[in-house]
C-alpha cells in the first residue's frame, strides 16, 4: 500500500517545491523599489511581469544614427564569431540582447552577408538558452528572402525578439529576459557614443543624453534578481554609469497634447530638453565602453 | 491511509498549477490575436509584452516608458479575445493626461505623435462593464520614425 502511494506523495513533494520556489521568486521580485503612485486612491497597482519598467528598443537608436547621415562601421559591433567564447546562461543572454541590436544595425544598412553571419550568432546563443523555437530554420529563410527590406528585416528581427520576451514570462526566466534586454541596451548606447566620436552630432548626443531614465529603469529591473550571481556585479556598474547620468539635465515643458479622432492619433505636443557636458559624455561613453566589452569579452 | 492524508493537498497543487499553466496559455493567446488585429505592420515591435493578470476591474496595471521624440508609437491594449476590454491612460513625468482611450469608446490601439522625448506612464484597467471577474490585460508597443 505504501509503495504504491509513493508515486503519489513524491508527485505532491515535487510540485510543493516548484511552487515554493515560485513563491520565493515572487518573493524576490518584489523587492524591487516601488512605482511612485499616480493616485492615492488606487489601492492596488500592480507590476507588468512584476517589472514594470520598458527599455526602448535598441532599433530606435541605430535608425538615429543611420538618419543622421553616419555610414556603416562594422568595427562597432561585437564580432560574429565571438558566440562560442560565451559559456554562461549569464552570458549568453547578454550577448543575445547585444548581437539582437547588433543585427538591427546591419539590416538597416543592407549588409546581406553581415546579417546572415549575425543572425547564425543570434540562433546559436537561441538554441543554447531554450529559445530555438524563436529563431528557427524558417526564420533564417525568410530574412535572407527580404533581404534588401530592412523594415521587413527589422519587424522580423524584433517579433522574435518579443516572441522570446513573453517565452521566458511565461516560464518564470523573468531574469533572462532581463539580460536580454539589458544587453539590447548596452549596444545600442555604445554605437551611440563610438558614432559621435567619430562626428559629434546633437541628436545624437541628446539621444545619448536621453538615456538618464532608462539607465535607471534597467537598474530597478534587475534589483529583482540581484541576489544571483553576477547580477549585483552589472547592477553596481549600471549604478555607477548612472551617477554620471545623474548630473545631466533633463528639462520638460508639458504642453497639452492635440487628439485627431478620426485617424486614432495624438499628438504629444510637450517639449523637452536636455544639457550635457563633453566631460560627462566622455565619461559615459568610457564607461558603457568599459561594461560592454567585458560583456563581449 | 497515507493516500487519503495527502490526497486533499496533492490535488488542490495540481488545480493550483494548472491555473497558472492556463493563465499564461491565455495571456499568450491574447497577445498573439492582439498584435495581429492592432499592430499594423509598419510599426515596429519594441521586443517586449508586457501583460498583468488583473484579479477586477478596480485593479490597475502600470508601467514606465519612454518616448523618443520625433517616433510615432502606437499602443495595443488588449484582455479577452474582442476589442474594448481594456482602459488604458497615457500619463506624463508630471501625472498629467496625455490620452484615454476611455474617452474613444475603448479603442483597442492608438497612435502617439511625440515632438520630443518625453517619460511616460500608462495605467490600465479592466473595463468594469465587460468584465465581471478576472483577465489578462495585454498591452504592445510598435514604432516607427516620422
Amino acid at each position: 500500500m505504501k509503495l504504491q502511494t509513493l508515486p503519489l506523495v513524491a508527485g505532491g513533494i515535487i510540485i510543493t517545491a516548484l511552487l515554493w520556489s515560485g513563491c520565493n521568486n515572487a518573493k524576490q521580485n518584489s523587492q524591487s523599489p516601488p512605482a511612485p503612485k499616480l493616485d492615492s486612491n488606487n489601492s492596488a497597482l500592480i507590476r507588468l511581469n512584476n517589472q514594470i519598467f520598458s527599455i526602448p528598443s535598441p532599433i530606435q537608436t541605430a535608425l538615429l544614427i543611420k538618419k543622421s547621415g553616419y555610414s556603416y562601421n562594422k568595427d562597432i559591433l561585437n564580432s560574429a564569431t565571438n558566440y562560442s567564447r560565451y559559456d554562461t546562461k549569464y552570458k549568453k543572454a547578454l550577448n543575445l540582447g547585444i548581437y539582437g541590436a547588433d543585427l538591427g544595425y546591419i539590416s538597416l544598412y543592407d549588409q546581406t552577408q553581415d546579417a546572415i553571419s549575425y543572425l547564425a550568432s543570434v540562433e546559436k546563443l537561441a538554441s543554447d538558452i531554450g529559445i530555438s523555437d524563436m529563431f528557427n530554420e524558417t526564420l533564417l529563410k525568410r530574412f535572407q528572402a527580404n533581404m534588401g527590406n530592412h523594415d521587413s528585416l527589422l519587424s522580423m528581427v524584433s517579433d522574435a525578439f518579443r516572441k522570446s520576451d513573453a517565452y521566458f514570462k511565461d516560464n518564470r526566466q523573468g531574469d533572462v529576459s532581463a539580460l536580454v534586454l539589458v544587453g539590447g541596451w548596452i549596444e545600442s548606447l555604445y554605437f551611440a557614443t563610438k558614432a559621435n566620436s567619430q562626428n559629434n552630432q546633437k541628436e545624437v548626443v541628446r539621444r545619448i543624453a536621453e538615456q538618464k531614465i532608462s539607465v535607471q529603469n534597467l537598474i530597478k529591473m534587475l534589483s529583482g534578481y540581484e541576489g544571483k550571481p553576477d547580477y549585483s556585479d552589472l547592477i553596481k556598474k549600471l549604478t555607477d554609469l548612472s551617477n554620471v547620468f545623474d548630473n545631466v539635465e533633463f528639462v520638460y515643458n508639458y504642453v497639452p497634447p492635440t487628439t485627431d479622432e478620426k485617424n486614432k492619433t495624438t499628438n504629444v505636443n510637450s517639449t523637452s530638453d536636455v544639457k550635457i557636458t563633453p566631460e560627462q559624455l566622455k565619461d559615459i561613453s568610457d564607461k558603457i565602453a568599459a561594461i560592454r566589452n567585458q560583456i563581449t569579452g | 491511509m497515507i493516500m487519503k492524508k495527502f490526497a486533499p493537498s496533492f490535488i488542490a497543487l495540481c488545480f493550483g498549477v494548472s491555473i497558472a499553466f492556463s493563465s499564461s496559455a491565455q495571456c499568450d493567446s491574447i497577445a498573439n490575436t492582439c498584435a495581429k488585429r492592432n499592430m499594423d505592420p509598419s510599426f515596429i515591435s519594441d521586443g517586449q509584452q508586457y501583460r498583468a493578470l488583473l484579479v477586477n476591474s478596480d485593479e490597475t496595471a502600470e508601467f514606465h516608458t519612454t518616448f523618443y521624440g520625433g517616433s510615432i508609437y502606437r499602443i495595443a491594449a488588449c484582455s479577452g479575445m474582442t476589442d474594448g476590454n481594456l482602459v488604458f491612460t497615457v500619463f506624463d513625468s508630471q501625472h498629467n493626461v496625455l490620452f484615454s482611450n476611455s474617452s474613444y469608446q475603448n479603442a483597442p490601439y492608438w497612435d502617439f505623435k511625440v515632438k520630443s522625448t518625453v517619460d511616460c506612464i500608462i495605467d490600465a484597467q479592466l473595463n468594469p462593464t465587460t468584465n465581471s471577474g478576472s483577465g489578462c490585460a495585454v498591452i504592445l508597443i510598435g514604432f516607427k520614425q516620422q
